[in-house]
């Protein structure tokens, strides 16, 4: 055996080594990893807003050409699945609401005075947000961390949703490591096409310990052109009954107010 | 025609700056969140309709038999609406206004109404009693309901405008839960019909009562209604709606009629009563693609409909009729004819089996607000069908513009072939204020 051939076995022999140790190694960091995930994306939705809560929220849909349309929007959140909204305005919308209990969303316009079943990825409002985006549940109540890598002053989360009816099949979400908020995040579909980008801004104290971007753009090459912003004017911490987030209540949740 | 075009220029005129406002920076003012006692709001519409007339229809004989009109007719509408609301504590009242402005051929007129008008109490969050003037809306179908005992009949023309409601005094009654039904609630109804109450809805002199019961059952809303009372005989209903996936909803209607009473014409023309146990319902489907096309499609039968011989012999009593005011002059029974196409002949879906079928594209081209849309409605049993494409753009705040036309076409002796119009079209500017 020439001492080539012998060098070259002795690498083979290390490189096999060094495999086996890290099929060893992968399965037992894996979970551990994943726990970490979860619990910084549990921080993450914990930071954006308390578990029950009620806000004041602006969404402005901008053209190319500048023009803007905008609706205002009182919305009440509790546990981990139920999210209602109600339009404040503009007039031609005043008095819609629509509801979110999991996977289920119904908008009830006042004209036609029953709720309608609607889907995640229509858009009440038109423009780049969708529903999903407007009742907006936890990260970690629709998705599971696949991987955290650390990008710097940043961390970059990958999640993957955890059933078929969640909106956007994959999220990319980058996270200030100091305060652990989101400052982008990008939705992808299965096929990882990107449908659209968020981009946290201007962090801002709103009291109760609530301190967390105000304003949240988004684009998307869908959409080449137009931009959706949506502004928090106003956010605390609060708990409703149950009975605030069915149908039936959908025409009173100006009462909550 | 002029005056509505004159109401139309003002309200138009006197909200240009609002327009211009609407074009300048966004701001959020906390100011702007902060809830009033009161509420003050409404809905101005301007709506010209030029109808293509069939003049060998039997509608088109019956309404203008003694004044012929040309190939078409132009008409403009205009409608009102002013709502307002006063809350405090658990109490809150609350008003619609309606008013409908015509200018059409045979002059000018004027009907103003309230469609609500009504007291609440809400002594809880999951109880809450309401009494006076209101609109109940039930069922889950979209272009019809026929479990909607206690509203008035909806127009699959037009299914999201709103409609003038019943005086009436109702509660809701809500319970939510943990596992697999996670809503309950109960809305009973006291309906009651008197002189000048809710008069023209049945027999008078009777206190009905009605009632919902509603349930989130493994993520499927479904509902159980029923009326009682004497006003129109005990009915029962079920629906259903339920998302299969997150772009696809089902839903259903049924419901049952005990000792429905019709009247109908034999083939001479001789009225008879007809009745028995109905039952009608509605099936559907509401479909979203990735690309934001929205299909619905909906199938009704209606048992308290007119079979195709019923219309015929109807359609045939017409015909004589005209015939006879041709040669004689008497309007008798085209007198008679006009009265019967008042009540249930000449409402809309007033035949059997129907099928609705409406495609939306929601913002084409990358063009915001805009909506177009075309709706096929057909008459399953004679084939005759009315086809109406839409344009819709909401894209300048409050303001919505809607652009249609209404083709209709069918056989002689058909539903939609003795419709009145063989083709309409139709501008609705509306501002919401």
């Amino acid at each position: 055996m020439s001492s080539a051939k012998a060098h070259n076995l002795r690498e083979n022999n290390m490189i096999k080594k060094l495999l086996l140790i890290c099929l060893l190694i992968v399965p037992v960091a894996c979970p551990a990893f994943a726990e970490d995930g979860k619990a910084l994306l549990g921080q993450v939705d914990r930071n954006l807003n308390p578990e029950s809560y009620e806000s004041y929220r602006k969404l402005i849909n901008i053209e190319p050409s500048g023009a803007k349309k905008e609706f205002t929007l009182f919305t009440v959140k509790k546990g981990i699945d139920k999210v209602a909204s109600l339009f404040l305005a503009p007039a031609s919308e005043k008095g819609r609401s629509t509801l979110r209990l999991g996977d289920n969303m119904w908008l009830y316009i006042p004209n036609i005075g029953k709720p309608i079943r609607i889907t995640s990825l229509q858009s009440v409002v038109g423009g780049v947000f969708n529903n999903a985006d407007i009742l907006q549940l936890d990260y970690t109540a629709e998705y599971n961390v696949e991987k955290v890598e650390e990008k710097g002053t940043q961390y970059l989360l990958y999640l993957k949703a955890k059933t078929k009816s969640v909106a956007y099949d994959k999220l990319k979400i980058w996270a200030d490591k100091d305060k652990n908020l989101p400052t982008k995040i990008e939705c992808l579909t299965e096929a990882k096409m990107l449908i659209k980008t968020l981009y946290f801004k201007d962090v801002k104290d709103f009291g109760g310990g609530i301190v967390r971007p105000a304003v949240i753009e988004t684009d998307s090459p869908l959409y080449k052109g137009y931009k959706s912003v949506m502004i928090l004017a106003k956010i605390k911490e609060k708990t409703f009954k149950d009975e605030a987030f069915t149908l039936t209540f959908m025409p009173n949740l100006e009462s909550l107010r | 025609m002029k005056r509505l075009l004159l109401i139309f220029l003002f309200f138009a005129f006197w909200m240009v700056p609002l327009l211009a406002v609407a074009e300048e920076s966004y701001t959020f003012d906390p100011a702007e969140t902060e809830k009033k006692p009161y509420h003050v709001g409404g809905y101005f519409e301007f709506k010209p309709i030029l109808y293509g007339l069939n003049h060998d229809s039997a509608f088109y004989k019956v309404r203008f038999f003694n004044d012929p009109r040309g190939q078409n007719l132009l008409e403009a509408n205009g409608r009102i609406q002013l709502e307002g609301s006063y809350e405090k504590n658990i109490f809150r009242i609350y008003a619609k206004t309606n008013t409908d402005l015509k200018s059409s051929y045979s002059g000018e007129s004027e009907r103003s109404t309230f469609y609500e008008f009504y007291g609440s109490v809400k002594p809880s969050s999951n109880l809450k009693f309401d009494v006076g003037k209101k609109t109940m809306k039930w069922g889950k179908g979209y272009a019809w309901n026929p479990v909607a005992f206690v509203d008035r009949p909806k127009d699959p023309d037009d299914p999201e405008t709103g409609m003038e409601g019943y005086m009436l005094a109702t509660a809701d009654y809500i319970k939510s839960m943990d596992g697999p039904l996670k809503t309950f609630s109960f809305t009973p109804v006291l309906f009651p019909v008197y002189d000048h109450v809710n008069d023209t809805f049945g027999n008078n002199y009777k206190l009905n009562v009605a009632g919902r019961f509603y349930f989130l059952l493994y993520d499927t809303d479904i509902d159980l209604l029923f009326m009682t009372g004497g006003s129109r005989t005990d009915r029962y209903g079920v629906d259903f709606s339920r998302n299969i996936s997150t772009s696809f909803e089902v839903h259903g209607e049924l419901a049952y009629v005990r000792n429905f009473q019709k009247n109908v014409l034999d083939i001479n023309g001789h009225p008879y009563p007809v009745e028995g146990d109905a039952v009608s319902y509605v099936i559907g489907i509401r479909h979203l693609t990735t690309f934001d096309l929205t299909t619905i499609i909906e199938y009704y039968h209606n048992g308290m409909g007119f079979s195709g011989d019923d219309m015929k012999n109807y359609y045939g009593y017409i015909t004589r009729g005209y015939d006879t005011y041709q040669t004689t002059g008497n309007a008798i029974a085209l007198g008679n004819a006009q009265q019967m196409a008042e009540g249930s002949y000449g409402r809309a879906s007033a035949m059997e089996n129907y099928l609705y079928v409406r495609f939306s594209q929601k913002e084409p081209f990358d063009i915001l607000y805009f909506t177009p849309s075309i709706t096929g409605m057909m008459n399953t049993d004679d084939q005759s069908w009315s086809l109406t494409p839409e344009l819709l753009y909401t894209g300048i705040t409050n303001w919505e513009f809607r652009l249609r036309t209404g083709i209709i076409a069918g056989a002689r002796n058909s539903d939609f072939g003795e419709k009145q119009n063989d083709y309409r079209i139709e501008l609705r500017v509306g501002y919401y204020f």
